[in-house]
């Protein structure tokens, strides 16, 4: 446990041990609550890989501030740590503790901008880990205040430098998909973000405009995005923080292809259930679809199972959850797995039915069909090298049987 | 240069940290922040000010244009605050919008003809309430109150009808498009909706939904639900604030009825939620594919949610009548293969399901008994092969109650009630009861005389005579006996007068009167969009609601008086903007007259209040009329906690929740205070409050003796006396002047003349009389320079052994220190020194127990000081008021000795009384009294609480506790009070 106190008002730890004992009496259902009320405090909670955050409070405030902060304090963590687990945190007290310092003051967000924490505080790494051990001098804070701090763009530092002039703009896209027991496409939507990495030099002006911005549905902007530009003539204006940021979310709804289908079939009869499922591909988009995995959740009166796939491998992990991971469809079959299940005693036929989630990457590919028009970057000293890339993953595509 | 703009923003963490700083300073400070043109700043100073001075909005009055401006490039956590504090700001200063849908039926809105007649109000009222083609103006109603009043107030006040506090007038209302202030502030928090930030953009949408025209609401929707791609714990908080919306205006969301459409990964409350919302906003184009969408939802391996979708079925059919066939029809083949499949393993969770789908049934069936008559042909059919008792006994009530509804059911009626006969024994309790209650309405329903019924129903009922349980059997002597005695006929078998058996008026008004589904009082409660108070759903500690509207007048903002006569002169160019200003000015000069008035009248409260009479036994039956007497505080106050105590209040529910929360408050100080980690301690602490009882002083009023004070001996003064009390009135000249009642008496023989009190250097002579009229007025226009004395009007002259009384204002430069004076009298000088009072350097601030204990919970800490003093008074002498105090209950006399040297001796409001019960006879400990005051030169609260140990023979130890932001006042104050009390009456 780890514990920081943010304001001069001293909170027990005694709350943690309340909410211990909550979780254990309640189990994990609490776990999904994210606004706790307990006897003395509220508590706000961010579960991450396991640990959980959690922020409390006595007084009125907006709670999704604090539920936004926590977020992003894991955010952070997770960027500074490379990833987030029990013991990365143990290894790193001492940065976990700087950066809550930078992060939060007297209970309210201060420096929470990426980009500038990492100037004031490096990241954690071999070189500097062997120097603390042999100095002796375990703090890694920069002695200056970030630069950013005083200019008009709180995002960024005003005298940067870069040897290469390289700006990369990636559209990551997630696919939504919900198809009902009878095969029907019941919503599909694609949930996207144009990630852009900057390493340009000085105070650039960068202009992105798309080829067709009309089908965007909503669109959620970095602070950096100018709005005006965006609400006359939908082109994004903006002047890059330094480093990788997600400049705009958007939302494109209503899409009609899906590029995989899955075809589960559960017939039960005396006790046991058959099971089939089909993978295969619905519309071709025009490049390959990597890492299709299927995953779902076996009812809870299901007390055996025997499954077998003709590609991929099954996995059954703790909690029932059955994995298929196929990898790359093959050409000249179609992945199919299959089995019986077992029902309870007692239990005639299945009456409840699994959602059957399904993962999959594709790369080079924006399924939207969002495009990237042009990219204009001006007040650089030296041509920049610009570069796109597209990318759409599974997000919550999900088959009901 | 490059900290430069650093260390403010640091700074305001600092100011918020800083406590010992006077109130005032940081206030200057958070001024001089907001003032600032950095965007880094002024998020900081937001933030400062909402934690330093939320409610000191004129702040914000003089850079309100900027900092709208400025909003969309403050940091996001800046604009958070920022965005709220503006809102409180635009509402306080210029009211609501008039096409917003808080005023949506203008029921806020109350003309003064409306007022004064009453009745045609409530009945366009009740017509204006229902479905307002698609806005629920009934819940707009109450959320747009709730959100000025907080739900509590509210829900307390929904018990005294029409009875509202909260009457806006035409001024308190303003138009989004002609007052510039409010266009501002909509179109600097537009961009804010698409931030990146959920929190931004929910404190956007909250700006939006309390203040945006109702066309122009529609803005908010699709960022908002955008926001619900975000994490899961702000999706939870989001969606909580999406279902007020949508059940204040379905018509919202209604067309994106689809993003609504529950995942497989969202948690159970994410999807319950979501479900509550879909059977909200259902249309009669969205529900076929809500429907087709809920269908998959039953067959879910999370059941718990199946019986939340089965229910929403229900609901939304109750919602749209057209569509309950074929949700019956549903419904119906649900619960027959629910309760065909359920035979094999009968989980728990499947009840759920099956139990919810027959109350779906039975609800819509409700609406309109006669045409689903096949439906429960069909149940009553398959009750057989239903298993959970809790079903059985609703379809079996179904049965009974629409036993005779039509020619199918009265022909199965005779097989039915044999097979329940038959298989009566072995039925759950529940199901036994409902058995009875359905033979009861059978018989008397029944339209046809018929033997057999009729013996079945006797056997059932003297079956049920012999049940294992007490309750089937009660209830079966009970019917059977009633049913007998009507009939005044020995035995059951041969009834014969019919006629008269349909007379037994008892029976049938319990079982034959037609059931409605009972009205059920809306009692949701609504908090400020966004704020944790929406998602706990109780008032958390510091929420507030919006500020009054147009309860920021003009002499309150100060300097910017100037900005409204700016304002007002450019108002005469422009036609249209003209009423509004001229509004305000009017408010200026009423809220300064009623400013006046209310302060004279809490005064008449502690000095007046002798008419209260009565023992606080009999002050629960006076009822609700507290505002024909404003006179009397005291008794009002003591009312109030006499109705909580004794649980007979109209408002007894409201006052009982009000009661837990100041439960639950005192159980998390305790818990604060006290080692934290014992639970039981709390739980113990929380117990004794329980046994303490609020009882009333109400008759003290006129007990209070203020203390005198010698200014001038007989001795010295050649025979004349001069003595002063401190005067509980409040100075209308100044708030820093303190009143004193000195009255002058000649104990010499001979003639004085020319008596007059003045500042000592001043060199006024006696015969500078004339200014004394003048001198008031002139004070009033110079606010700063408040003279030490405001000079007094002589006493010409004094016959022997006459005693004349004079009021003087004085104002004591420090509150310890005495005041020198000059005494004229007969052309001759005495200097004399006038002690100060500190106990009269405050005024009462009247106020209920929870605002008290609610005040006292933001003064922690640094603001709290305890000390420790015996209290004698009430030993020594016991029965000398001939026998009334032997009747009089020995507590009381304490409490009522206890609280009336403390009125004595310091201008207080007695909050309330709190006595223990359940200890021992003849202990005093846990007797608290609540006292509260304010300031007079700065307005600052005083919290006094005191509390007893010990009995009442022996000298009691009491506790003084002062929670009060000026330090140094508070701990004078405190000494004062501890010498007092210590030392004994003569």
């Amino acid at each position: 446990m780890l514990e920081k106190q943010l304001t001069g008002h001293w909170v027990d730890r005694s709350i943690c041990a309340w909410f211990w004992d909550q979780i254990l009496a309640q189990g994990d259902s609490l776990k999904l609550v994210p606004v706790i009320a307990s006897p003395t405090h509220y508590l706000f909670q961010v579960v991450r890989e396991g640990i959980t955050f959690l922020a409390c409070t006595q007084v009125e405030m907006p709670p999704l501030m604090a539920i936004e902060v926590v977020t992003m304090v894991a955010d952070v963590l997770t960027d500074y740590l490379d990833g987030l687990n029990e013991d990365l945190i143990k290894d790193n007290f001492v940065i976990v503790y700087e950066l809550l310092d930078e992060m939060i003051d007297n209970g309210f967000p201060l420096t929470t901008e990426p980009n500038i924490l990492r100037e004031m505080i490096a990241p954690p790494n071999i070189v500097s880990k062997v120097l603390s051990v042999v100095t002796g001098n375990s703090s890694n804070m920069s002695n200056t205040l970030p630069g950013a701090t005083a200019s008009c763009v709180p995002w960024r530092k005003t005298d940067l430098k870069h040897a290469s002039n390289e700006v990369y703009v990636d559209l990551v896209e997630e696919m939504d998909a919900t198809i009902n027991r009878d095969g029907n496409l019941v919503k599909c939507e694609i949930y996207g973000e144009v990630q852009v990495n900057s390493h340009l030099s000085g105070l650039p002006d960068l202009t992105l405009s798309f080829a067709n911005p009309s089908i965007l549905n909503d669109v959620r902007f970095h602070p950096c995005v100018r709005i005006r530009p965006w609400e006359s003539s939908q082109i994004l204006s903006f002047v890059p923080p330094d480093g990788l940021f997600k400049l705009v979310n958007y939302r494109v709804k209503k899409i009609k292809n899906i590029p995989i289908y899955v075809k589960p079939q559960l017939t039960s009869d005396s006790g046991t259930c058959r099971i089939s499922v089909l993978v295969g591909i619905r519309n071709d988009p025009g490049k390959s679809i990597d890492l299709i995995t299927v995953q779902f959740r076996l009812p809870p009166c299901v007390t055996s199972s025997d499954l077998s796939s003709n590609h991929g491998s099954v996995n059954i992990l703790a909690d029932k959850t059955c994995l298929w991971s196929i990898g790359r469809i093959p050409n000249d079959k179609a992945p199919s797995m299959s089995g019986t299940l077992v029902l309870e005693t007692g239990m005639e036929r299945l009456h409840v039915f699994p959602t059957f989630q399904v993962g999959f990457k594709i790369m080079g590919i924006a399924l939207s069909g969002l495009k990237i028009d042009k990219l204009d970057l001006k007040n650089l000293p030296s041509r920049p090298y610009k570069g796109f890339r597209a990318l759409t993953r599974g997000g919550e595509y999900q088959v009901r049987s | 240069m490059r900290n430069e703009l650093y260390v403010p923003k640091e700074q305001r963490l600092r100011t918020a940290t800083v406590w010992p700083l006077m109130v005032t300073g940081r206030k200057i400070i958070v001024g001089m922040l907001l003032k600032d043109n950095s965007p880094g700043v002024v998020g900081a100073a937001a933030a400062a000010f909402a934690s330093i001075c939320p409610n000191n909005l004129s702040l914000i009055a003089k850079n309100y244009k900027r900092l709208c401006e400025i909003l969309p490039d403050v940091e996001e956590w800046g604009q958070i605050v920022l965005s709220g504090v503006l809102l409180r700001y635009v509402i306080a200063k210029h009211g609501l919008v008039k096409e917003s849908i808080m005023l949506v039926n203008n029921d806020l809105v109350k003309h003064d003809s409306e007022k004064e007649d009453m009745e045609p109000q409530i009945a366009t009222r009740e017509i204006r309430y229902g479905i307002n083609g698609d806005i629920h103006t009934e819940i707009l109603d109450i959320v747009s109150k709730s959100y000025l009043e907080g739900p509590d107030k509210y829900l307390s006040q929904l018990s005294h009808i029409n009875q509202d506090s909260l009457v806006l007038d035409d001024s308190c209302i303003t138009s989004a498009k002609s007052n510039d202030d409010v266009k501002i502030l909509l179109q600097c928090t537009l961009p804010l909706l698409w931030s990146y930030n959920s929190a931004v953009a929910l404190a956007a949408a909250g700006v939006h939904w309390i203040m945006a025209p109702k066309e122009d609401i529609y803005k908010i929707v699709k960022p908002l639900l955008f926001l619900l791609r975000s994490s899961s714990s702000s999706k939870y908080v989001i969606l909580c604030n999406i279902q007020v919306f949508s059940k204040a205006m379905p018509s919202l969301f209604a067309p994106y009825f689809e993003d609504f459409f529950v995942s497989f990964s969202d948690s159970y409350q994410i999807k319950t939620l979501k479900l509550e919302i879909l059977s909200s906003i259902a249309t009669y184009s969205s529900i076929p594919s809500i429907l087709l969408e809920f269908q998959d939802y039953i067959r879910d391996p999370d059941r718990r949610f199946a019986a939340d979708t089965v229910a929403a079925i229900g609901l939304c059919a109750q919602r749209l009548p057209d569509v309950a066939n074929t949700c019956l029809e549903g419904l119906l083949v649900l619960a027959l293969s629910e309760s065909s499949n359920g035979d094999a393993a009968s989980l728990d969770e499947e009840e759920t399901v099956l139990v919810r789908a027959i109350k779906s049934i039975k609800s819509i069936i409700k609406q309109d008994p006669p045409s689903h008559e096949k439906v429960i042909v069909h149940l009553v059919k398959s009750l057989d092969s239903i298993r959970a008792p809790t079903a059985r006994a609703m379809v079996i009530w179904m049965m009974g109650e629409y036993s005779n509804i039509g020619f199918l059911m009265s022909k199965m009626i005779p097989t039915l009630f044999n097979y329940l006969a038959w298989r009566f024994t072995s039925e759950a309790v529940e199901t036994k009861l409902q058995i009875i209650n359905a033979c009861v309405k059978g018989l008397l329903r029944a339209e046809v005389e018929d033997m057999n019924v009729q013996r079945t129903i006797g056997y059932v009922l003297e079956l049920a005579k012999c049940d294992l349980s007490y309750d089937i059997r009660d209830r079966a002597r009970v019917l059977k006996n009633s049913i007998l005695n009507c009939m005044g006929l020995q035995n059951f078998e041969d009834v014969k007068n019919q006629a008269e058996f349909r007379n037994a008026t008892n029976i049938k008004c319990i079982f034959g009167g037609e059931t409605k589904a009972p009205i059920e009082p809306f009692s949701y409660r609504f908090y400020l969009p966004g704020s944790l108070s929406q998602i706990v759903l109780h008032a958390a500690p510091g929420y507030e609601p919006l500020p009054r509207p147009c309860s920021l007048t003009g002499d309150e903002i100060g300097c910017s008086t100037i900005d409204v006569q700016e304002r007002r002169s450019t108002g005469v160019g422009s036609a249209d903007s003209e009423p509004n200003e001229s509004d305000d000015s009017d408010a200026i000069s009423g809220s300064l007259d009623e400013e006046n008035t209310s302060d004279y009248s809490s005064q008449g409260s502690v000095t007046g209040s002798s008419n209260g009479g009565g023992s606080h036994n009999s002050a629960s039956s006076i009822d609700g009329n507290e505002e024909a007497v404003p006179l009397i505080h005291l008794a009002d106050g003591s009312l109030a906690s006499t109705n909580k105590f004794e649980e007979s209040g109209e408002n007894n529910a409201s006052s009982l929740t009000d009661f837990g929360e100041l439960m639950s408050k005192r159980a998390l100080e305790s818990w604060l205070n006290e080692n934290p980690g014992s639970s039981q301690s709390s739980s113990d602490l929380g117990h004794l409050q329980r046994s303490l009882a609020r009882i009333s002083i109400k008759d003290i009023g006129h007990l209070v003796k203020p203390k005198t004070y010698t200014l001038l001996d007989p001795a010295i003064g050649n025979g004349l006396s001069v003595d002063y009390i401190f005067s509980s009135e409040v100075s209308s000249i100044s708030p820093r002047l303190v009143c004193l009642q000195i009255s002058f008496s000649n104990y010499s023989t001979d003639l004085m003349s020319s008596i007059l009190l003045s500042e000592e250097e001043s060199n006024k002579g006696p015969d500078s009389l004339d200014q004394t009229g003048s001198g008031s007025d002139s004070s009033l226009v110079s606010h700063d320079e408040i003279p030490t004395l405001v000079p007094m009007e002589e006493v010409v002259s004094l016959q022997p052994g006459q005693t004349t009384k004079r009021i003087l204002q004085v104002h004591f430069k420090h509150h310890l220190l005495p005041l020198k004076l000059v005494l004229f009298c007969n052309d001759r000088k005495q200097p004399v020194k006038l002690r100060p009072d500190i106990g009269y350097f405050i005024k009462p601030l009247p106020m209920d127990t929870e605002v008290f204990s609610e005040k006292e919970s933001q003064l922690p800490g640094m603001f709290e000081y305890i000390k420790r003093c015996t209290f004698t008074d009430h030993i020594g002498q016991p029965n000398e008021r001939d026998g009334q105090s032997l009747i009089k209950d020995k507590f009381l006399t304490i409490c009522e000795k206890l609280s009336l040297k403390m009125l004595s001796n310091a201008n207080l409001y007695l909050v309330s009384v709190d006595m223990p019960v359940a200890a021992k006879l003849d202990d005093l400990s846990g007797l608290c009294l609540r006292l509260s005051g304010e300031i007079l030169s700065n307005s600052v609260p005083c919290l006094i609480t005191l509390t007893l140990t010990g009995s009442c023979s022996e000298p009691l130890e009491v506790s003084v506790k002062i929670n009060c932001e000026e330090t140094v006042f508070a701990l004078n104050l405190l000494n004062r009070i501890v010498n007092f009390l210590a030392e004994p009456t003569l």
